[in-house]
């Protein structure tokens, strides 16, 4: 009891002292809950593992893609994959682990329902995976790779980078590896620290001849993934592993795409344009939320959905409208992807600008464990640049 | 801040088996283990039920240690985001058995038929203290004399030893070098000459010396400023033309650089090689890679790239689609000895065996990574030595010698296609030339070594020896044939030197299958800046 007092009476001198943006930081990082809630010898609640940065908002049920199922975003993984297989006779998956299920469930069942020779593990060796991946594309099936982790997807980048992207265009057309897709879960987990959190989609959008593609939800992953396994160009696709279990909403059961390059303004607004992908769509969509509420500022929101190549005119059309430019991602700030955006923005939007393009993204540090609450860029970072924004 | 809905276990639409569910469920460890926690300061309590007999046989199950999680199993399974679920992240493990008896009772038959005794539960006592004379006891391990003596670990499938000894790598006297002909084209075991038709063997010949002719001449152009850059084989011939005659021609090729004599031997013609050479409009790569990047969709002969290994687990994935598709198709993949050191070779060999792909692994082993001599490239013996150690089948033949060479392939491919198993060939020989225009060779090795293998040990004199042996070839024949294979290769030269090169257009072409806006718009840059600054490009060595 006494610890509490002593707590409280820190939290009221803050407030005296009128420091609310370091208040507004405490609360964000959920200090807020220690601070109200008194230590005891078991069940500490300041020790107890931090609740979500976001609340993941389900998209309405698609009409237009007949019967619908609910699933979670690796069950809609799943079922993407089952449509390729079922329809392609070609398609394999191979990867660490996938067939008993995979680290994340999302090859569940396919190995019993394929064959395994469909559906097999491979030597722990990202090398060889998308090596072995980008042989079978270039006969022509289709290729269905898994890396395990994003983090682990660079002993991979020389197949990446100098095969998969140039195949085509150094043989003249003669060759491609148009038919392979690589999948990795993505992002951070809330506990994945260095080497369970990355999101490299910069160091890829840094080479043509790849397609790199992040969804927000278990619809938009299996259309997406489908496009990506039909498109005639190897594709990147990262899951956002945090979604895995924690999105849910009514997905077709059916195959369908959702075109690539193609990003989606998922609500309009008039004062302020918001840009992420992935998990940081749902942050976003508070943010404008919280704008609407504390500031009466209306915001547009638009998940990129593809990162290379990106849709700048989708982008570049509403700043025209908007005048300001947030983006945010987890990555880090330097050389993230939101620099190639906010630099072409600025190219093509200049006299539209109303304030600097504003960049909410991780900081310059390897993603860490138990600082990931400070670290991520969560809705009340994004807020705060936003109204520095509005304020300019 | 609450969390979208957790799915419940039921939701799932795809076939989860019923043990991957159980698997799923949260570990139930701790519940009936141990006693009671204390609080300090109060009085300790005795075991639940008091009673001495029975405590002592509770205490036997108390002291069964709980399960253990996984190491694993937080990673793969991030935990609920939300604080509402109390358990831990769920565990892969499986635990007990899945014991069907409560965790409050006791889980040894004895225990059980005492504690039933005394709750007056006759018939349970009776059946249990029954089951435990049967039984043993579930705490002891059970005892199976016949697996004692040998290992039992899944990892590896050997017997025990109890002397302590190191394996010797053996690179004194290493894997034998097989042969057909001596040094001077005398076939050593009749029962090992292929006996192919003279028209073969002919071609064998001419295949590897207009190589050797269009090397001369190619190499000479480029010293002239002609050509960028060039990369020679002289030396090498028979291994790129004894493998070559060995395969079908639907075989898929994945080559490294040094293996033009495969396409030369697929009569590939003289006008491409030189198209892509001079990257004019002809080139079916379009101008984009450097001289003896050659590829042919026609011919199966994948487009070379720089990164070296590279195309070793490419070669793989596509040997396994070829199975996948009874194609009854090999894949061969050529790469150096020094290319054997990279991580890519080390994961398509592994790759290639634990998954069966029908692919020949061909290491041309020539002495040489530009200057790096193979004592500095590996110490044990050589790469042939290390397929075993993947599970490979492995050769080591003499890559000078053609017959050897396409003995060793043939057999090869028979096996790799009808057992879905990868074969290493590493074929030795030694690379005569520089290994490209941009290097000196006299810097890090002697003329003379050089000259021992230029006369005394050629694949070309080899074959000749042989030809003339046969009587199916002689010096009358030799000269016109070097005279006619000069000149078919100075017209080519000649006309590859007159065609413009591609339209700079084809730059921008074919990065992806259909050209992105972005790129459609730098190549409308390029367009515009040309116009204006045109005079400052090579545009009339260009198509329109």
């Amino acid at each position: 009891m006494a610890a509490f007092a002593a707590t409280a009476g820190r939290l009221l001198g803050l407030r005296a002292a009128g420091t609310e943006g370091r208040l507004l930081r405490l609360r964000g990082a959920g200090l807020q809950r220690a601070l109200l809630q008194p230590a005891s010898a078991t069940g500490d609640a300041a020790q107890r593992r931090q609740v979500a940065h976001f609340t993941f908002q389900p998209d309405p049920e698609p009409q237009e893609y007949g019967q619908t199922q609910k699933m979670n975003l690796f069950q809609a993984i799943t079922s993407a994959l089952d449509n390729s297989l079922a329809k392609d006779p070609t398609a394999v998956i191979f990867g660490e682990d996938v067939a008993f299920g995979g680290v994340f469930r999302c090859t569940v069942g396919l190995r019993d329902k394929y064959g395994k020779d469909r559906v097999f593990n491979t030597p722990l060796c990202e090398q060889g995976i998308v090596g072995f991946g980008i042989g079978i594309a270039v006969t022509g099936a289709t290729a269905i790779a898994e890396i395990q982790f994003a983090d682990y997807i660079f002993p991979a980048f020389d197949q990446i980078v100098n095969e998969a992207a140039k195949y085509r265009y150094r043989s003249g057309d003669l060759f491609n590896c148009g038919s392979l897709t690589i999948r990795a879960p993505w992002g951070c987990v809330g506990h994945g620290a260095l080497y369970h959190s990355q999101s490299p989609e910069a160091f890829f959008a840094h080479c043509p001849g790849i397609k790199v593609v992040v969804p927000r939800s278990p619809f938009q992953a299996k259309g997406l993934l489908l496009s990506c396994i039909e498109d005639k160009n190897p594709c990147i696709f990262f899951e956002p592993k945090i979604l895995y279990r924690a999105a849910v909403e009514q997905v077709p059961v059916e195959p369908y795409r959702i075109p690539l390059s193609q990003a989606e303004v998922i609500q309009e607004g008039s004062d302020v344009t918001l840009v992420a992908w992935g998990t940081q769509v749902h942050v976003m969509r508070e943010v404008a939320s919280m704008a609407q509420e504390k500031l009466g500022v209306s915001c547009e929101v638009i998940d990129l959905k593809t990162i290379l190549p990106w849709d700048m005119d989708t982008v570049c059309k509403s700043v025209i409208k908007t005048g300001r430019l947030l983006i945010s991602h987890e990555a880090p700030l330097t050389g993230g992807f939101a620099s190639e955006i906010s630099s072409t923005v600025q190219e093509e939007c200049f006299l539209n600008l109303e304030a600097p393009i504003s960049r909410v993204c991780g900081y310059d540090t390897p993603f860490p464990h138990i600082f990931e609450p400070f670290y991520i860029p969560d809705k009340w970072k994004c807020y705060d640049a936003l109204r520095k924004m509005i304020n300019y | 801040m609450a969390v979208g809905e957790n799915p419940s276990q039921s939701l799932s639409p795809v076939m989860d088996s019923p043990s991957l569910r159980e698997l799923q469920q949260p570990l139930l460890a701790g519940v009936g283990c141990g006693p009671p926690i204390q609080k300090p300061g109060e009085p300790q309590l005795g075991p639940p039920f008091g009673e001495t007999a029975f405590a002592e046989s509770l205490r036997g199950w108390q002291l069964l240690p709980p399960p253990l999680p996984t190491v694993s199993a937080g990673l793969g399974e991030p935990g609920p985001p939300d604080l509402e679920d109390a358990s831990s992240s769920d565990s892969d493990s499986d635990w007990d058995g899945g014991s069907l008896l409560s965790p409050l009772l006791p889980h040894d038959h004895l225990g059980l038929a005492v504690f039933s005794m005394l709750c007056c539960f006759w018939p349970v006592g009776i059946a249990a203290f029954c089951l435990a004379q049967k039984h043993p006891q579930r705490q002891e391990q059970q005892h199976f004399p016949s697996l004692d003596d040998k290992p039992q670990f899944p990892g590896a499938s050997a017997e025990f030893v109890d002397k302590l000894e190191f394996i010797q790598p053996n690179v004194i006297s290493g894997i034998p070098v097989y042969r057909v002909m001596d040094r001077q084209g005398q076939i050593i075991n009749p029962s090992e000459d292929p006996h192919l038709p003279q028209e073969t063997v002919l071609k064998f010949y001419k295949s590897m010396t207009l190589l050797n002719t269009m090397d001369r001449i190619l190499y000479e152009s480029q010293r002239q400023g002609r050509i960028s850059f060039y990369m020679t084989n002289y030396g090498e011939e028979g291994t790129h033309v004894g493998s070559a005659a060995a395969l079908d021609s639907t075989d898929l090729v994945f080559g490294q650089y040094r293996e033009a004599g495969v396409l030369m031997y697929r009569d590939y013609p003289l006008e491409l090689f030189m198209a892509q050479c001079y990257g004019n409009a002809s080139d079916l790569g379009k101008g984009r890679q450097m001289p003896v990047h050659y590829g042919c969709k026609e011919r199966h002969f994948v487009t070379i790239s720089s990164p070296l290994a590279t195309q070793i687990p490419q070669a793989v994935g596509a040997a396994y689609a070829a199975k996948r598709a009874n194609a009854n198709r090999v894949v061969i993949c050529y790469f150096g000895e020094g290319a054997a050191s990279e991580g890519d070779a080390h994961a398509g060999f592994n790759f290639a065996a634990t998954l069966e792909c029908p692919v020949i692994f061909f290491c041309r082993n020539n002495g040489y990574a530009i200057s790096t001599p193979t004592s500095e490239q590996y110490r044990g013996d050589g790469i042939a030595a290390r397929g075993p150690g993947y599970g490979i089948m492995s050769i080591r033949v003499d890559g000078n010698d053609v017959f050897a060479v396409y003995n060793a392939t043939k057999e090869a491919r028979r096996r790799a296609v009808a057992e879905n198993q990868p074969f290493l060939i590493e074929a030795m020989t030694y690379r005569i030339g520089h290994h490209s225009t941009s290097d000196d060779s006299s810097a890090y090795r002697s003329v003379d070594e050089v000259n021992y293998w230029d006369k005394q040990d050629h694949p070309i004199s080899r074959l000749r020896h042989y030809l003339q042996g046969r009587g199916w070839w002689d010096d009358e024949q030799e000269k016109a044939w070097r005279k006619q294979s000069r000149k078919k290769v100075m017209e080519a030269f000649e006309q590859a030197e007159r065609k413009p090169k591609p339209n700079p257009n084809l730059l921008f072409s074919d990065v992806y299958q259909e050209m992105p806006a972005q790129l459609r718009k730098q190549q409308e840059s390029l367009a515009r800046h040309l116009q204006a600054y045109g005079e400052h490009y090579p545009l009339d060595h260009f198509e329109k």
